[in-house]
């Protein structure tokens, strides 16, 4: 039995078939917080939790999953690259709204962080949750954070704009897709950027760039907290 | 074999991408790395676009499922943040709000400046 659960097979097939009937009751309900990354996270744990699976074993396979994030990340490229006439016309723009972003998602988490008591490690893990896993991890390390409750905030904050997005569009009322691409990247790295490449290919691209754009920014003002 | 061509030059570019990554001595990830390589081929014509649609098209339809493994790995720090679920989950929520909001405003607000210096010289339309 453990050779048949820590097979590679197992979590690729267990992750497939929790997408899938994510993918369906989203079908079935047509709400946006029946999100089906957001429902496949759930199962999964559900079932890995009720049957005694451990993690380890489930992550055999959830890693190959997770290591082709590197390539999904890098070939966003194509898209900014058919969308390149729209980012020279608003290149200023973009990179503006990154950096003013940027720095709004570290001073609000060092307030709140401050505001909730949680202690400085706690505070560093978050700080950087904003951008991609890979720049947060660094950053995390650098000013002493746990680097596990780093990667859970920049999960839960991807997974939050991937199913949150649309409606927050709404909310702030915004009308071009080059602040919706822009904002979604800024607040909510590749997990946003998953959703915005649904809603159009500006945005997907924009979304795309402000990834690399505020994962750089963010890198550099760490450095004065 | 197409494909598997495509994938070749994707691979290899990440492959790249992690070299420059562990070379450089801040932390900045391999896959924004490897986006910026292969930009920068498709800019300078040394790589066209269309030879990479399947692929392109592929790992953009199941980019949200490849979040999987790391949405389920949160019951791995499940101990260490036990008594602080609540506030930091709030906190995660209301920043993303927050820097979504204030990102939006920054960018139309620079987009209107945008326009309206340009418009002495060249009359751009928005």
């Amino acid at each position: 039995m453990k050779e048949f659960l820590s097979s590679p097979f197992f979590g690729i097939v267990v992750s497939i078939i929790a997408f899938r009937i994510g993918v369906l009751i989203q079908k079935i309900s047509k709400t946006p917080v029946a999100n089906p990354l957001l429902i496949s996270i759930a199962l999964i744990i559900v079932f890995i939790k009720t049957f005694n699976i451990s993690y380890e074993d489930y992550n055999v396979g959830g890693q190959i999953i997770s290591t082709m994030l590197v390539p999904a990340t890098a070939i966003l490229a194509v898209s900014i690259y058919n969308q390149a006439a729209v980012l020279k016309k608003y290149f200023i723009p973009a990179v503006a709204g990154c950096f003013v972003g940027s720095l709004t998602a570290i001073v609000s988490i060092v307030l709140m962080c401050r505001a909730f008591g949680l202690d400085e490690a706690l505070t560093a893990s978050l700080m950087p949750k904003s951008v991609t896993t890979a720049i947060a991890i660094g950053i995390s390390e650098q000013h002493g954070g746990l680097v596990p409750v780093t990667v859970a905030a920049v999960i839960v904050t991807g997974v939050f704009g991937a199913v949150f997005a649309p409606l927050l569009v709404k909310l702030f009322r915004i009308k071009d897709p080059v602040t919706t691409g822009i904002s979604i990247g800024t607040s909510s790295h590749v997990g946003g950027t998953s959703t915005a490449i649904t809603m159009g290919e500006i945005e997907g691209a924009m979304s795309s760039i402000a990834i690399g754009i505020a994962g750089l920014i963010t890198t550099f003002l760490s450095v004065f907290f | 074999m197409k494909v598997l061509w495509q994938i070749g030059i994707l691979f290899a570019v990440c492959l790249l991408g992690e070299g420059i990554s562990l070379l450089l001595p801040f932390p900045f990830p391999a896959s924004v790395i490897a986006m910026i390589i292969l930009l920068l081929l498709m800019l300078t014509k040394r790589l066209k676009a269309e030879k990479l649609k399947e692929t392109s098209d592929f790992f953009l339809g199941i980019m949200s499922f490849l979040f999987i493994p790391a949405g389920v790995g949160i019951i791995n720090v499940y101990d260490s943040i036990k008594g602080h679920i609540l506030p930091l989950l709030v906190i995660c929520i209301l920043t993303t709000i927050i820097t979504f909001g204030v990102t939006s405003f920054a960018v139309r607000f620079f987009i209107r400046l945008q326009e309206r210096l340009s418009k002495p010289k060249g009359g751009k339309q928005p």
